[in-house]
């Protein structure tokens, strides 16, 4: 199988652009007022990790639905490599978040609201495996893991939404904050957006590369099928 | 189908017994260790609440999964599975996790404040609340039963896969029956009510169309 | 009484895998009413998987199954309604006596059947009037085969799937099942797996499974 240029013209671009990210994170970004010395600058990883995680559960959920009503094994495929990207994002922010707990508030775990939301959405991640991990028929094993994955999906919005309002989070404002305006330093802001892009662009890159060797294996069993 | 399973169940007996042994078990020894007198008066609401539901929780952890286990066990699931509409079976399973469920509250959250000298100012609101939990936490764990009885394993894989889902359910119960403990007005009780309900209501929604997938793959 | 009383299930290149052991494979064939199809091989060969896949308890890996109702393509979901089957692997309920679990699977499929009915229809399969009102749990194998058949059997479905139905039974049992066929053959599309040369001797046709 011959890789397509325009393929690799993208992927060197996606390098290029991670490349400049980095570097605009580091030096190009000015220190922001109120945080521990650079802690501030893991925003720029920290944040886009965590869209990510949120990104591939609803990739996750798109390919679970559109199994669940065609019955393509591909798109059982999609749907777990989805899970699979976003629970390592998951992991990264997890990560991030809370060494940034450590310099900015002393604890690596604080048992913040948005820490145990993104706790349970690595619950959820976890689960969605351990339930594949025990259904042998391939036919029953994409239902009963799309089915969760839906199942999952419904009940998230009450952890986003209900439970921090109701505490009282530690946890700098979200990017767009309850005022309803973006409260940045337009410099740090620009690193951010390219980051949000570059990361996306990093997802979208493992993902379809997921999805094409999945492609090929189901083609080389139906051929084996076939003989 | 409802009618059934409790017919099943009285016969048997098995998920009656293990919830309410694992709830009284638990509740022994919670109050024997903590007693009404071991915590302050100003941790009392965050305590107690946080403890009932724990044990609450538990407890029903213990029993529910068992509704579509038992069939896969006894083999009555393929049987089942050719002679009814799978809304059928879910409308009875569920319906039984609910009385299951119901029953366990009203012999255990009594005694529960006998035994901890838990003080509830809004008794109605926390009736309101424990039967909306009821039926949330009975919708989600019908259909993570369902899920697990498809797959090996079955017993430690409840666990895991309802455990995420069940999370912030009990987060909102926890912090609505602190509110009820404190203040007998309902609209303190309001907002872990609503956010209670609109997940039993969204969970049961989504369950009437997963449920024959689950159920039939 | 029969309200469907004509369905045909055409179903080719059927095949199942479970993870990478491929229970069966390109297995095409028809039931239609008056016909009976006799599926043998030896343990493990997928008799059992065949009877599974054609009732619409499991998926297919591959290839197509099709429900035609007096002409009409029959939906999956409705599959059910038209298919009686019976198998080791298809218990009844143990807590519950023999009429209870009839009355309660023949109210599942919306039927309204006295229990007089009910009755009958479990004594004509060999059981005692006397045992009828106690647990299941406390019947002997050949006795609990018996009320698994009548289940089967009690929406007269157009479409009888068998799983070595004589399976624990003795001579009269094997009569017992015998004579089912023989009243279902005429009109219902029949397909039994077995082993049993007495069984095998049913079947108007052979699908053999396995190398």
């Amino acid at each position: 199988m011959t890789e397509k240029p325009t393929w690799s013209v993208w992927h060197w671009l996606l390098g290029a652009w991670m490349l400049a990210v980095v570097y605009g994170a580091f030096f190009y970004a000015p220190r922001a007022q109120g945080f521990v010395g650079e802690s501030a600058r893991i925003v720029f990883f920290h944040v886009p990790q965590a869209w990510v995680a949120v990104l591939a559960f609803c990739v996750n959920l798109w390919a679970s639905l559109r199994y669940l009503v065609r019955r393509d094994p591909l798109d059982d495929a999609r749907a777990a490599a989805a899970a699979r990207l976003g629970l390592v994002f998951c992991v990264l922010a997890t990560v991030t978040g809370s060494m940034f707990a450590k310099v900015m508030w002393g604890e690596f775990w604080n048992w913040d609201p948005r820490q145990i939301s993104i706790v349970i959405l690595l619950l959820v991640y976890a689960a969605y495996f351990a339930l594949r991990e025990a259904v042998a028929d391939e036919e029953r094993r994409g239902g009963l893991a799309a089915a969760y994955a839906a199942l999952a999906f419904v009940t998230m919005p009450f952890l986003v939404f209900v439970v921090p309002r109701i505490y009282f989070s530690l946890h700098p404002d979200t990017l767009i904050n309850v005022r309803g305006k973006i409260d940045m330093d337009s410099r740090m802001l620009q690193v951010l957006l390219a980051a949000l892009v570059g990361f996306t662009g990093v997802f979208t890159w493992l993902y379809t590369l997921e999805v094409r060797v999945a492609r090929v294996l189901l083609a080389r069993r139906r051929r084996e099928e076939s003989t | 189908m409802f009618a059934k399973e409790v017919r099943s169940e009285l016969r048997a007996r098995v998920a009656v017994n293990a919830i309410g042994l694992f709830g009284l078990t638990t509740l022994v020894a919670v109050a024997y260790q903590i007693g009404p007198y071991q915590i302050h008066e100003q941790d009392r609401p965050h305590l107690l609440a946080a403890l009932l539901w724990i044990i609450l929780f538990f407890a029903a952890l213990s029993g529910l999964q068992r509704v579509f286990v038992k069939e896969e066990d006894a083999h009555t699931a393929k049987t089942l599975r050719l002679a009814a509409r799978p809304l059928a079976v879910w409308g009875g399973k569920l319906l039984f996790n609910v009385a299951l469920l119901a029953a366990l509250q009203t012999f255990l959250v009594p005694l529960y404040c006998i035994l901890m000298g838990m003080r509830v100012q809004g008794t109605l609101p926390l009736v309101a609340l424990l039967a909306v939990g009821c039926l949330a936490m009975a919708a989600t764990a019908t259909m993570v039963a369902a899920i697990i009885a498809r797959a090996a394993g079955s017993g430690t894989l409840f666990a895991i896969l309802a455990v995420p889902l069940m999370l912030p359910l009990l987060v909102m119960l926890i912090q609505g029956t602190r509110m009820a403990m404190t203040s007998p007005a309902w609209s303190d009780i309001l907002p872990a009510l609503q956010g209670v309900g609109a997940l039993a209501g969204v969970t049961m929604v989504t369950s009437i169309y997963l449920f024959p997938v689950v159920w039939n793959d | 009484m029969r309200a469907v009383s004509t369905v045909r299930v055409t179903f080719s290149a059927l095949g199942k895998r479970f993870g990478a052991r491929s229970v069966l494979k390109g297995v095409s064939g028809e039931l239609r009413p008056g016909y009976a199809v006799v599926i043998t091989g030896h343990n493990g060969s997928g008799k059992s998987t065949l009877l599974n896949l054609l009732a619409g308890v499991v998926r297919p890996s591959s290839g197509t199954i099709d429900y035609r109702a007096g002409g009409t393509p029959l939906p999956r979901h409705l599959w059910h309604t038209v298919v009686g089957m019976a198998g080791a692997d298809m218990a009844v309920y143990e807590e519950l006596s023999a009429l209870e679990n009839l009355h309660f699977f023949a109210r599942l499929r919306g039927l309204r059947r006295s229990l007089g009915e009910l009755e009958k229809l479990l004594c004509e399969l060999g059981l005692e009037a006397r045992d009828l009102r106690r647990p299941v749990g406390t019947y002997s194998s050949g006795m609990k085969q018996r009320v698994k058949l009548a289940q089967a059997v009690v929406h007269e479905p157009p479409v009888l799937l068998l799983d070595e139905p004589s399976s624990n039974l003795d001579e009269r049992g094997h009569e017992t099942a015998a004579d089912l066929v023989r009243k279902f053959r005429p009109h219902a599309a029949l397909a039994v797996a077995t082993n049993d040369p007495r069984e095998m001797a049913w079947g108007d046709e052979r699908i053999h499974l396995g190398n």
